[in-house]
């Protein structure tokens, strides 16, 4: 199999931005998951359907706006000029930012869940032996929470991995930069070199899938809590 | 220390106003029918349900009207009705996430470990236990909180029948140093355990004190319940294995109960109202072993053509369940002089 180095380039492109992104997926949604599951507050369904968005709109939609957003005339641009630059679109930093609003929901849900499943009176019991709250959360609530955690990073990062539509509108596919693989696939379908396109989608798939395997894998095994 | 509470507690259309006293050590029962409110109570107690009012334990305020002390700065040891350990721990790790909070040293937990039998288990998880080795783990997991306070809701439910008596002797030994609120629906734990009643009815302490004298009032919980009994305290005199009899010595009288051996020095009978006849005359032809000479002090009519007679003999109270034909013939009112044939004891 001969992948190109540029190829390489964007695959690395891909893998360091998935890597970014649910890190700081994963630091962001712990508290706001901890927030959704703990409390009932007014406005809440609202805050949770907007937080859900980028589950159902077209990522080009969500590319387009952010376009705006990180451009010269956007709050993105007003960023930008802390350090001289004048926009954050066409920027890593920018695609960062696209993929942590595209991904979040992705993140979000699994550590929901995972903090809705653990008992109140679990905690409580912490409670009365003496734990404090940031050690009820450190040595009750993470570790019970740990498959959840698992499912969201890979989750998160499986489907940064996949992002087209977003990175297509922001990204502009300057290599080494923002050209990520997907987008690369993309190109070479466009010139019709589809030998390159083959290598590129397989290694893609292949990705995929171990990554997924690994997941189930680890849900399945005996003694875990799921 | 001892514990005062004087707080409303409301959740949804329950609510609960309680003003009580728990005495600085001994075991507190804390009786009342399901959805009493109980459980709340003693997580109110615990502050993890908020209430409003005051909760001081000796000089420490746990709440009053701004502040409320948090749950993991209160002393307490508490035991929910089911045993909620630590599912990603296993049976060690659950109770050193207790230890290590509290600072209870090697000795001590060898000590917890010891009393609650509990070597065999230490490297199992907790998914696979049975209910009473989790209750068993809950209980030594409190302990080994150090608490100045123990709350027990219903702890030994789920254990058979000499476990329970080894484990009550455990909470006995730990209530002579600090006060212990007991909830429990079992009569058995009650007569063997309690020293002090508190009795939650209709949202609120409708009784709080000793608890010998509370059961044997005319009114007390266990009438409520249509199982009126009494506890007995006797002091050992002698025992007889001939017969397989156990003399007991109840003021200046004597008791003699089917035993297989000595049962301590001041062994607690249970004897339960319905197990308590009423003669005039002392009878020379029963079988029945046991004839006090007792004094009428109240009569309370049940309904359905029973009574309840409370009856003092030798500075204790006893209470006796007849038809109210009886009580008419016999002429019973307060201070007859009659004989009480007790037909059942139970040594507790």
């Amino acid at each position: 199999m001969t992948v190109s180095p540029a190829d390489w380039q964007a695959l690395w492109v891909s893998v360091k931005l998935a890597l970014i992104s649910t890190t700081l997926l994963l630091m962001l949604c712990t508290p706001l998951a901890w927030w959704l599951a703990r409390r009932r507050r007014r406005g809440q369904a609202l805050l949770e359907a907007l937080l859900a968005l980028p589950l159902v709109l077209p990522p080009t939609v969500l590319g387009f706006y952010l376009l705006l957003w990180l451009g010269p005339n956007g709050p993105g641009g007003l960023v930008a000029g802390l350090w001289g630059a004048h926009s954050l679109a066409f920027t890593f930093t920018g695609l960062v930012l696209g993929s942590v609003l595209y991904s979040l929901p992705f993140v979000l849900q699994p550590l929901k869940n995972a903090f809705l499943a653990i008992d109140q009176d679990t905690l409580d019991m912490a409670a009365t032996l003496g734990a404090p709250p940031w050690d009820r959360f450190r040595n009750v609530v993470l570790p019970l929470a740990r498959p959840g955690y698992l499912s969201a990073a890979v989750l998160g990062f499986a489907h940064t991995l996949g992002e087209f539509g977003v990175v297509l509108m922001i990204g502009g596919s300057l290599s080494g930069q923002t050209r990520v693989a997907s987008v690369a696939l993309y190109e070479h379908v466009e010139v019709g070199d589809y030998a390159q396109a083959h290598q590129l989608a397989l290694v893609l798939v292949l990705m995929s899938v171990v990554l997924l395997w690994g997941l189930f894998r680890w849900q399945r095994r005996p003694g875990t809590l799921t | 220390m001892s514990l005062q509470v004087d707080l409303k507690l409301r959740r949804g259309d329950f609510r609960l106003t309680v003003n009580g006293r728990l005495p600085e050590r001994g075991v507190t029962i804390l009786f009342g029918v399901s959805g009493a409110g109980k459980s709340s109570l003693l997580k109110a107690i615990a502050g993890l349900q908020p209430c409003q009012g005051l909760i001081r334990f000796g000089d420490q305020v746990w709440q009053d009207e701004g502040d409320s002390l948090p749950a993991h700065r209160r002393p307490v040891g508490l035991m929910l009705q089911k045993p909620t350990l630590f599912p990603h721990l296993d049976v060690a790790g659950n109770l050193r996430f207790a230890a290590r909070r509290s600072g209870a040293d090697t000795g001590r937990w060898r000590e917890v470990v010891a009393l609650t039998e509990l070597q065999p288990l230490l490297t199992r998880g907790v998914a696979g236990l049975s209910g009473g080795e989790a209750q068993r783990v809950a209980l030594a997991r409190a302990l080994l909180t150090e608490p100045d306070l123990l709350m027990l809701d219903e702890p030994l439910s789920a254990l058979d029948a000499e476990r329970r008596q080894a484990l009550m002797a455990v909470i006995a030994r730990v209530a002579e140093r600090l006060p212990v609120l007991y909830v429990t629906h079992q009569l058995d734990e009650v007569m063997t355990l309690g020293d002090h009643l508190w009795w939650l009815d209709q949202g609120g302490l409708r009784e709080q004190g000793e608890l010998t004298e509370r059961l044997a009032g005319l009114h007390g919980p266990l009438a409520a319940g249509g199982q009126a009994a009494v506890v007995l305290h006797t002091r050992h005199r002698h025992y007889d294995p001939q017969h397989h009899l156990l003399e007991l010595a109840l003021g200046e009288r004597v008791l003699r109960l089917p035993a297989d051996g000595p049962r301590g020095d001041t062994p607690r009978l249970k004897v339960a109202a319905r197990d308590v006849s009423l003669t005039l005359s002392a009878a020379r032809d029963s079988s029945v072993l046991n004839i006090l000479p007792a004094r009428v002090d109240s009569l309370r009519d049940l309904g359905h053509g029973q009574c309840l007679v409370r009856l003092e003999c030798e500075g204790q109270w006893l209470l006796a369940r007849l038809s109210t034909l009886s009580r008419d013939s016999l002429g019973l009112r307060p201070d007859s002089t009659v004989y009480a044939q007790i037909k059942a004891a139970a040594l507790v």
